[in-house]
């Protein structure tokens, strides 16, 4: 299986080369009418579906990599390789789009233009978009052929959830968040398992929302010279996408606030591995740490 | 590596509370009112609240890191 996986990848990256390549020389050919905006948005809607089928080859050899495993040490792998690998390239995607998409919208807004050509910051904007579009479509592969759902929360779950949640939560908010949605604060702690309750109420749903979202309002954007888009559809799209990109600069911001003080969570997503039995804020901190029952060996890798 | 880190992340806290800036002035400003309409105001405003708020909160994590970072090297 393996094997079909990487001759896949390797088929994949050269049909996606000589895609992008046949798209970059109709453009670079001098034939078309297109300025340098217009001409960029061709080339990368053009090479979507390769960099697309690309993803999804890619993500099959992403799959290969999924599997429970512990090392002599006693450190249980948190996140398969594969994850790990588009956790980052995602990243790296997220880096060039999200300052590039800012200052589009900013330069509107305060209506300033730099001595740099708009159209390079388009140009990086679609090569950051292109590689995040690859990380999703490479996930969704990884997820279908895995299985994996350990990150869900299941049917029956959500209030023991978000109790678990109310625990996780700065004192200063549990409050008026048990008050909101009604949680009884007399019941005990729940046990939290492999992901923390905020990994999976908050983290994985809005993460999940927040790219579907920018990704298809993204498309309907890319694709508005390619196929007729009706007014209203394109004009929504603009919106929807200018939000989810505001939503997703805080969300970031959120998810490292989140991390950054668990540092074995920043160690697993680098190293797949993770020592500790559950991934705990550093001593001395006001929040309390989650507790464990089961420990993040209960279940595989994600 | 964690110094490094909670650097890195000082920087982004500084970049975001910039584009909060500019958020929130925009929001006042009477050309985008004239031109974006009060929606567009408002989710300036709101935007660059919730921005200005989270980046204050990561840059806090960031300084806590650095300090924790700091006081295990002199241990």
């Amino acid at each position: 299986m393996r094997i079909v996986a990487w001759l896949l990848v390797a088929a994949g990256l050269v049909v996606t080369g000589i895609g992008v390549a046949a798209a970059l020389g109709q453009a670079g050919s001098g034939a078309q009418p297109w300025g340098n905006e217009l001409s960029d948005n061709f080339v990368f809607s053009k090479a979507l579906p390769f960099v697309l089928g690309f993803g999804v080859a890619v993500g099959l050899v992403m799959a290969s990599t999924y599997g429970a495993k512990t090392r002599s040490d006693g450190a249980v792998r948190r996140w398969s390789p594969g994850t790990v690998f588009g956790h980052w390239v995602l990243t790296l995607g997220f880096v060039l789009a999200l300052p590039t998409g800012m200052w589009q919208y900013l330069g509107g807004i305060l209506d300033v233009n730099l001595p740099i050509p708009l159209y390079l910051f388009y140009r990086v904007h679609y090569i950051g978009a292109g590689i995040v579009l690859f990380a999703v479509a490479a996930f969704v592969s990884y997820l279908w052929m895995t299985g994996d759902r350990s990150l869900l929360i299941r049917r029956g779950e959500w209030s023991r959830h978000l109790l678990g949640l109310a625990y996780e939560l700065p004192r200063s908010v549990r409050g008026p968040y048990a008050k909101l949605l009604r949680i009884d604060l007399s019941r005990p702690r729940p046990p939290m398992g492999k992901f923390t309750f905020y990994e999976k109420v908050v983290e994985l749903p809005s993460w999940s929302i927040l790219l579907a979202l920018i990704t298809v309002t993204g498309l309907i954007k890319a694709g508005r010279y390619l196929i007729p888009v009706p007014g209203f559809v394109l004009w929504l799209a603009s919106t929807l996408h200018v939000a989810a990109m505001v939503a997703i600069v805080i969300k970031l911001l959120d998810h490292l606030r989140y991390t950054f003080p668990r540092w074995s969570l920043m160690g697993a997503i680098t190293t797949t591995w993770m020592k500790e039995q559950a991934p705990a804020r550093r001593q001395g901190a006001s929040e309390p740490s989650g507790s464990s029952a089961t420990g993040i060996a209960g279940g595989g890798d994600t | 590596m964690r110094r490094l880190v909670a650097l890195l992340g000082l920087v982004w806290s500084l970049a975001n509370l910039g584009v909060a800036y500019f958020f929130l002035t925009g929001a006042f400003v009477a050309k985008t009112a004239a031109k974006e309409g009060i929606l567009a105001q408002l989710s300036l405003l709101l935007g660059g609240v919730l921005i200005a708020g989270f980046a204050i909160l990561l840059a806090r994590e960031c300084v806590r890191l650095l300090t924790s970072a700091d006081a295990s090297e002199t241990a």
